[in-house]
C-alpha cells in the first residue's frame, strides 16, 4: 500500500517538471475561461428579461451546469493525455524494470500510476469549478447542484483514467495508448447514441453507455447504481492493466 | 539471511520466449562476498537470465532462490533483497540525483531518517557527490550508470544484479566502477553480466561462459589461471611433433615472436617442462604463465556459434 502513494506523489511531481502538465492545463483552463465569459456575457444581457419569468433558470443553470457538460466534454480527450505516458512512458524509457525488480506487486504499480493520472485531472476539474463558483461572489448558485455535479465528473474522469491505464499498459507508444483510450472512452461515452442513431433503444446498451450515468448528476441526482457503474468500469480496467503487467513477467 | 546458504541458487532453470529456447539447465550457486562474471557473445541468454535472478522474468520450468525463498513463489519479499542494474539505467530525468536515489530507497520500504542514511551511503560510494543537484537526465552515460548503480545497492541488498554495467564506459570510469564493483562484493553478492573480458578478469571470482543459452564452461578464476597454458621460448627452430613428443604436453601450438603456446597435461606443472626442455636441449630462454586462458575458452566456445547458429 505504501508504494501505490509513493508511485502516485511521484509521477504526479514528475508532471509538473515537464511542460506538458502545465501546458494542458493552461489551455484547459483558457478554453473554459473563454466559453464561461461567453456565457456570462449572455446571461448579463437576458438577466433583466429573466427577473420577469416565474421560475426561470438562474446561472446555475445558464452558465455552471453548461460549462461543466463542455469540461465533460473535453476529460475525454485530457485523460487519454494524461494517462499516455503512465505505463507506456515507462516501458518506453526502460524504467518499468525499477519499480517492477523492487518487489512492487503489479496492481499497485498499476493503481500508483492511476492515481498520479487522476490527481492531474481532478486538479483541472478543481480549477474548472474555480470558474462557476466565483458567482456566487454575485448571485446565489445551487451548490447542491454544483457539488453532483462534480462528482460526476470526478467519477467519469475516474473511469476514463482507468482506461487510460488500461491503455497504456498495452504498448509502448504513449500516443498508440492515447489514440485507444480516446476510441475505448468515446465508445463507451457514445454507445447509446450511436444506437439510437440506428434505431435501437436496447436496456443493456443505454446501461453500458457512460453517458446515461453522468448524464442523472448534471441534473442534480447522485443515484447508488451511477456510482457502481463508474466504480466497476475502474476496477475492471486497473484488474486488466495490473494482470498485463504480470504478463510481461511471465511472457516476456 | 543465512550466510551458510548460497545467496542465489538457479536449479535447471530454463526459459522460453516465443517458443524459442533462450537458455536451458542453467544451475548456479552465488554466497555472499562472491563475484560471478556471466560472460558471452551478444544473444548467449546473458541479460534474459539476470532478469530471472532478479525476479523480472519467470523461468518457464526451474527454481530461481534468494536465500531459503522462492524468488517467483514470494516475489515482494524476496526482490526487496535484490537490487538491479538493468544495461539502460532505470532513470528519471526529471529528478535530481538525490531526489532519485530518495524515490528508490522508499520504494524499498525504507523509511524515515534510514532513507537519508542510506542515500548517502550510496551516494558516497558511487561517488556522486557533486552531482547530487544535477538532474539525471542531464548526466553523461558514466554517472548515469553510477546512479543507475547507486539505485541497485541503496537498500544495502544481499544481492546485486548488474547487466553490463561498463558498457559505453570510457576506459578510466569502467577502471573506476570495477573498482566500487570489488568493493561492493566484501558485503553483497554479485552478478555482473558483460561479454568483456577484462572486466571479468578485473573484478570477478567466478566465471560463468553462456552459449547458445547453456552454461558451456564455469570456473574459479585463479584456478583457471593455475590450469592456464604457458608460453615458451627456445633457441632451437622446433615443429608441434617435437614438443608433443614430451610426455607432459597436451598441446602446442606457435604464438607470437617465435614463441610457443604449450598446454601441459593435468596435474603438470611449468617446473617439469622447464626439465624436460632441458633434458632434450632445446635451449630454454623464456618461460611464462600465459594469461590469455580464459580468452580462450571463451573464443573457442564462441567459435563454435559461427558453425551452428546464434540462439538468442
Amino acid at each position: 500500500m505504501k508504494s501505490i502513494g509513493l508511485i502516485a506523489a511521484n509521477d504526479l511531481r514528475r508532471q509538473f517538471f515537464q511542460p506538458f502538465a502545465w501546458i494542458l492545463l493552461a489551455l484547459t483552463s483558457a478554453l473554459l475561461a473563454w466559453q464561461f465569459l461567453i456565457a456570462f456575457d449572455a446571461y448579463l444581457r437576458i438577466a433583466p428579461k429573466l427577473d420577469a419569468v416565474a421560475n426561470s433558470q438562474g446561472a446555475t443553470d445558464l452558465i455552471a451546469v453548461p460549462l461543466l457538460r463542455a469540461l465533460s466534454g473535453m476529460l475525454m480527450l485530457i485523460v487519454p493525455l494524461a494517462t499516455m505516458h503512465t505505463l507506456a512512458g515507462e516501458r518506453r524509457a526502460n524504467t518499468l524494470p525499477l519499480l517492477q525488480a523492487a518487489g512492487v506487486r503489479s496492481f499497485d504499480i498499476v493503481t500508483g500510476k492511476f492515481l498520479g493520472a487522476l490527481a492531474l485531472v481532478t486538479l483541472i476539474i478543481a480549477m474548472a469549478m474555480l470558474m462557476p463558483l466565483s458567482l456566487q461572489l454575485g448571485t446565489h448558485l445551487d451548490l447542491g447542484r454544483l457539488a453532483a455535479v462534480a462528482f460526476g465528473l470526478f467519477l467519469f474522469a475516474m473511469s476514463l483514467s482507468a482506461i487510460g491505464v488500461l491503455c497504456s499498459a498495452w504498448t509502448a507508444h504513449p500516443v498508440l495508448a492515447a489514440t485507444a483510450a480516446l476510441i475505448i472512452g468515446s465508445l463507451l461515452a457514445m454507445l447509446d447514441m450511436g444506437a439510437r442513431f440506428q434505431g435501437i433503444d436496447n436496456a443493456l446498451i443505454n446501461w453500458l453507455s457512460m453517458s446515461t450515468h453522468l448524464e442523472p448528476f448534471f441534473l442534480g441526482l447522485v443515484a447508488s447504481i451511477d456510482i457502481v457503474y463508474f466504480l466497476l468500469v475502474t476496477v475492471l480496467a486497473l484488474l486488466f492493466a495490473a494482470r498485463r503487467l504480470d504478463s510481461l513477467r511471465t511472457r516476456g | 539471511m543465512n550466510d551458510s546458504l548460497p545467496v542465489l541458487t538457479l536449479d535447471q532453470v530454463s526459459r522460453q520466449l516465443s517458443g524459442r529456447t533462450i537458455v536451458e539447465g542453467l544451475d548456479f550457486r552465488i554466497r555472499r562476498g562472491e563475484v560471478l562474471g556471466l560472460l558471452g557473445i551478444n544473444g548467449a541468454g546473458k541479460s534474459t537470465t539476470l532478469r530471472m535472478m532478479s525476479g523480472l522474468l519467470a523461468p518457464s520450468s526451474g527454481t530461481v532462490r534468494l536465500g531459503e525463498l522462492d524468488l517467483y513463489a514470494h516475489p515482494e519479499q524476496a526482490q526487496r533483497d535484490i537490487g538491479y542494474l538493468a544495461e539502460d539505467p532505470p532513470l528519471y530525468g526529471e529528478l535530481s540525483v538525490e531526489e532519485y536515489l530518495r524515490f528508490c530507497a522508499r520504494l524499498h520500504d525504507l523509511r524515515g531518517p534510514a532513507v537519508g542514511t542510506a542515500v548517502e551511503r550510496a551516494i558516497e560510494r558511487c561517488e556522486l557527490g557533486d552531482m547530487r543537484r544535477r538532474l539525471t537526465g542531464l548526466l553523461s552515460k558514466g554517472f548515469r550508470q553510477r546512479v543507475g548503480l547507486a539505485q541497485a545497492i541503496v537498500h544495502e541488498p544481499a544481492l546485486i544484479v548488474l547487466d553490463e554495467p561498463a558498457s559505453g564506459l570510457d576506459p578510466i570510469q569502467a577502471l573506476r566502477l570495477r573498482e566500487l564493483i570489488r568493493n561492493l562484493a566484501d558485503s553483497h553478492a554479485v552478478v555482473l553480466s558483460t561479454h568483456v573480458l577484462s572486466d571479468v578478469l578485473a573484478c570477478c571470482d567466478r566465471v560463468a561462459i553462456l552459449h547458445h543459452g547453456r552454461l558451456r564452461h564455469s570456473a574459479i578464476l585463479s584456478e583457471l589461471d593455475a590450469s592456464a597454458a604457458v608460453l615458451v621460448r627456445v633457441e632451437r627452430a622446433l615443429t608441434r611433433d617435437d614438443w608433443m613428443k614430451l610426455a607432459i604436453v597436451a598441446d602446442a601450438e606457435p604464438a607470437n615472436a617465435g614463441r610457443w603456446r604449450i598446454r601441459l597435461q593435468e596435474g603438470a606443472h611449468s617446473g617439469a617442462l622447464a626439465n624436460a626442455i632441458g633434458e632434450q636441449g632445446f635451449g630454454l630462454q623464456e618461460l611464462r604463465g600465459d594469461n590469455n586462458a580464459l580468452e580462450q575458452v571463451f573464443v573457442s566456445i564462441a567459435a563454435e556459434g559461427k558453425h551452428t547458429g546464434a540462439a538468442a
